[in-house]
């Protein structure tokens, strides 16, 4: 019921990023805290936060490495706020909605 | 709080870069401000290990022994009667109080999300609890409802913003709380209570504000208007103009506030209305600009008449810049985007208090040369009737303090804190303060007590009260 009212709301963030879907395959619930918590800056190119699915947004993050993005999501870091806002997240909800968001096969370096 | 695109980065590069090289070349710059004593998050994250939780301004934090993410009305009861040790809710994490950390068992309302039903004839719509803002907008939108009002952020989860009474400005308006006409609360013995005006009306009147003392809420019916647009502008003024003139801008506008500046005798004013045929867009703000204000700020501060050099500056650079406009729908042109961290103190005083109150924290903060650039922020709410708001019973003007959010923020509020205090101000339920149960209880006189039974014959066994909590109830 909540993930369809979710999913509604992604809907418009949604289109167009078809391309990156095929990269990481989200559960519903993590689509859910997709459209809750990360769309709202990070498909908002005025927040200065890396676009999802924007390659060019995400390299010089993406070089750091997996460790190092998923602990500055969980501590914050500059603009982004600690956890993203996802008090919901469990360490692998984050390793997947990173993934997604950058446009990356989860676990690839 | 927002920072408006008058202090575009173009306008205040120009003025920070300069006077940065100036000071540079002086071989002096070094030490012209407090130095970054802050981390970011307070735990630090190992993966693998449990996850910390954090709040947003990165000055709470825990470590729970259990997450539990509810997705449906059944699901928060089940984790009520079951959950172990002190149990609390976040929402978006927004709080700047100790509102959520327990180390026992934290609830995210981030599956409870989304529109339950709503009402064309009444303008009423029912929402999950833990729709955040950002998504409610649209929401209302798509079945030609708006919000009233809204905080000029939409980071929150509405939950959070009714449980702590979050509001925006406008002499006219109450918060969001004044808003609910009715809502569903799961209590700690695993109760779903209905409730509004007229049924279960005391614990309407205890959980429409209520610091999630009460239980878990897990829907609000809201009172809303049909769709609008709004028109926001922006302009750098004097505030002793503004004050003497503050009793027009709140009747001519539909919603008022405006933001002194620190050291300088500038503000910028924020005048909002509803938008007329030919308004033009002029776009986003600029969420870095207040990083500029601070460069500009450091650049100069330090030297011999820095305070004047400082006003110079900003007068310079600022006082001159034609008015900048942003028209769409209310919910986008309410809330503006916030990416720079601080932490922040906020009171609301009685209405007719404001200005004088304003005036002595500008004062005090020249005299005693705090070093501080982060703007105040000024702002009007209605009153309302809700027991723990503190818009209870009177008209209040809320005037907010902010540090940015890798310097100690505590030697400046307790500079700040005690004018509040003698302005009879009540602190915002959701920043920062020290007060205690006893001087909570002489603030809300009508009321305090029979929050009080409510919340005892509630959560009788205190499962919802984490430390904080414990001091702001007595319990």
């Amino acid at each position: 019921m909540k993930y369809a009212n979710l999913a509604a709301l992604g809907a418009i963030a949604w289109a167009g990023l078809q391309p990156w879907s095929a990269h990481a395959e989200l559960t519903p619930r993590q689509n859910a805290l997709l459209a809750n918590n990360c769309l709202q800056c990070h498909a908002r190119p005025s927040t200065g936060a890396p676009v999802i699915g924007k390659a060019d947004d995400w390299s010089a993050r993406l070089a750091k490495g997996d460790t190092a993005l998923l602990r500055n999501t969980v501590e914050g870091y500059k603009g982004m706020p600690p956890m993203g806002y996802c008090s919901a997240c469990n360490e692998d909800d984050f390793r997947a909605l990173i993934a997604q968001l950058a446009g990356k096969e989860i676990g690839t370096p | 709080m927002k920072f408006p695109r008058t202090m575009n980065r173009r306008t205040v590069l120009r003025a920070g870069t300069a006077l940065a090289a100036g000071a540079a070349t002086g071989g002096v710059l070094q030490g012209c401000s407090p130095e970054a004593t802050e981390p970011q998050a307070p735990l630090p994250f190992t993966s693998g290990k449990p996850l910390p939780w954090t709040n947003w301004a990165g000055n709470q934090a825990c470590t729970p022994a259990t997450r539990a993410v509810p997705a449906s009305e059944a699901e928060v009861i089940d984790v009520l009667r079951n959950a172990k040790g002190t149990v609390r809710a976040a929402g978006a994490s927004h709080s700047f109080s100790a509102v959520v950390p327990t180390d026992d068992t934290l609830v995210s309302t981030d599956l409870l999300s989304g529109l339950v039903r709503h009402d064309p004839t009444t303008q009423q719509a029912e929402i999950w609890a833990g729709t955040r803002m950002h998504a409610l907008g649209p929401m209302l939108h798509s079945v030609g409802q708006a919000l009233p009002n809204m905080p000029d952020m939409d980071y929150l989860s509405m939950g959070g913003a009714i449980a702590n009474s979050a509001h925006a400005t406008g002499t006219g308006f109450g918060s969001m709380s004044s808003y609910v006409a009715g809502l569903a609360l799961a209590t700690p013995s695993g109760e779903l209570i209905e409730c509004s005006a007229t049924r279960n009306p005391e614990v309407f009147q205890a959980a429409r504000t209520s610091v999630g003392a009460l239980g878990i809420v897990t829907r609000f019916t809201l009172q809303n208007e049909k769709a609008f647009a709004l028109t926001e502008v922006n302009r750098v003024e004097t505030t002793e103009d503004v004050l003497a003139d503050i009793d027009n801008r709140c009747r001519q506008h539909r919603h008022f506030e405006f933001m002194p500046l620190l050291h300088s005798d500038l503000c910028v004013t924020i005048a909002t209305d509803l938008a007329q045929p030919g308004d033009k867009d002029e776009g986003e703000d600029d969420p870095q600009a207040i990083n500029t204000l601070r460069s500009v700020f450091n650049a100069v501060r330090w030297l011999p008449g820095g305070d004047t050099l400082y006003n110079q500056a900003l007068t310079t650079f600022m006082a001159g810049d034609a008015s900048t406009v942003r028209t769409g729908p209310s919910f986008q042109v309410f809330p503006h985007v916030r990416v720079v961290r601080f932490r922040e103190m906020e009171y609301t005083v009685p209405a007719e208090a404001g200005p004088a109150c304003v005036r002595e924290i500008l004062a005090t903060v020249k005299q005693r040369n705090i070093p501080v650039c982060f703007p105040l922020e000024y702002r009007y709410i209605k009153a309302d009737d809700i027991w723990l708001s503190m818009f209870e019973g009177r008209d209040g003007c809320s005037i907010s303090v902010h540090q940015f959010g890798d310097v100690d923020f505590k030697p400046y509020f307790a500079e700040i804190e005690p004018i509040f205090w003698k302005y009879e101000g009540r602190p915002h339920w959701g920043k920062i303060h020290t007060l205690d149960a006893r001087r909570l209880a002489a603030l809300y006189p009508r009321h305090w007590k029979d929050f009080q039974e409510v919340r005892r014959a509630l959560d009788p066994q205190g499962r919802l009260l984490n430390a904080h909590l414990k001091t702001l109830f007595g319990a």
